[in-house]
């Protein structure tokens, strides 16, 4: 193997990689954008508010929770840090949502990422939504009635900026 | 409603999406290539053969799996595309990567929304483990094609 051969394969399967990959990711930013402009993710937003009856939270969670499934967690972390700041969710709440999100974000971008480069993406998606749904509903049975709203508005005090 | 924006904005993020992964996948997979050729990698995969096997990965497969721990995902596709995997194996490494990716970063937001971020990261590294050994059960056992 030269290093031109070397050279040239890395060039003409990054180059093609690439291609593939934006070919895919440039109609799902357009597609999103749509869904901002329709008012869809609002709506997008009221249907999550039945997970946070199943998981026992505030409804306020669920436009950190929508936030991060669309956006993820690095895109979406504005919204999902004010979310958290703002005060109307308690320590387990929050540590809910986290948990929800670490398992399922960014589930547009990522699952169609990983599609075009070849994984079978629907039993991935799947996987995804059901283990973060079955582990925040056991956590949330786990610590109903915890009573740990002190310690979060204390902890949120000491959070840097 | 929607104007011309919309579709302006979306192609514009679109492409700096492209753009920001571009920068980190053509490098990667570059290097990737090189290592490929060289001793490094084959001694990478003797080493971590045995663990990777357990979720049914060659052990070649433990590189993008680390960057993508530490990086981020658009690192970890640049050095899967080199490595020639089969769909199977392609999907056991997406899924693992997808439950615990760019660990420090997403970390960091973590932690700025006020909670204690060592049990999430753990939580997150195990069950990477976890869907990595039902993903290959899965797959090689061959209950997976009647599932999907």
């Amino acid at each position: 193997m030269s290093l031109l051969m070397i050279l040239s394969e890395a060039a003409k399967g990054s180059f093609s990689s690439i291609l593939q990959i934006a070919i895919i990711v440039i109609p799902l930013m357009v597609f999103i954008e749509i869904l901002i402009d329709l008012k869809l993710l609002d709506k997008l937003t009221a249907v999550l508010v039945p997970l946070t009856r199943i998981f026992n939270i505030s409804q306020h969670a669920s436009l950190p929770l929508m936030a991060g499934m669309v956006f993820g967690i690095s895109y979406g972390g504005g919204i999902i840090i004010n979310a958290a700041r703002e005060g109307k969710l308690d320590y387990r709440e929050i540590y809910l949502v986290n948990l929800f999100l670490i398992i399922c974000h960014s589930l547009f971008e990522d699952t169609f990422l990983f599609a075009a480069i070849g994984a079978q993406w629907i039993p991935v998606l799947t996987v995804r939504i059901i283990l973060a749904v079955l582990i925040c509903f056991l956590f949330s049975r786990y610590t109903r009635g915890n009573q740990i709203k002190q310690k979060t508005v204390s902890r949120l005090r000491d959070v840097p900026n | 409603m929607l104007t011309i924006s919309t579709f302006k904005r979306g192609i514009s993020n679109g492409l700096n999406i492209t753009w920001e992964l571009a920068k980190v996948v053509v490098p990667v997979y570059f290097a990737v290539t090189f290592l490929k050729y060289s001793p490094v990698l084959p001694w990478l995969s003797s080493l971590m053969s045995p663990m990777m096997q357990i979720v049914g990965l060659p052990g070649e497969a433990s590189m993008p799996l680390i960057l993508g721990y530490f990086i981020n995902i658009y690192a970890a596709i640049g050095a899967i595309l080199p490595l020639g995997l089969d769909s199977k194996e392609i999907t056991i490494i997406s899924a693992m990567l997808l439950m615990a990716h760019s660990l420090p970063i997403e970390t960091a937001v973590s932690k700025k929304t006020g909670i204690r971020v060592v049990s999430i990261v753990i939580i997150r590294v195990v069950l990477s483990l976890l869907v990595g050994i039902l993903f290959a059960v899965l797959l090689h056992t061959g209950s997976y094609e009647k599932l999907f």
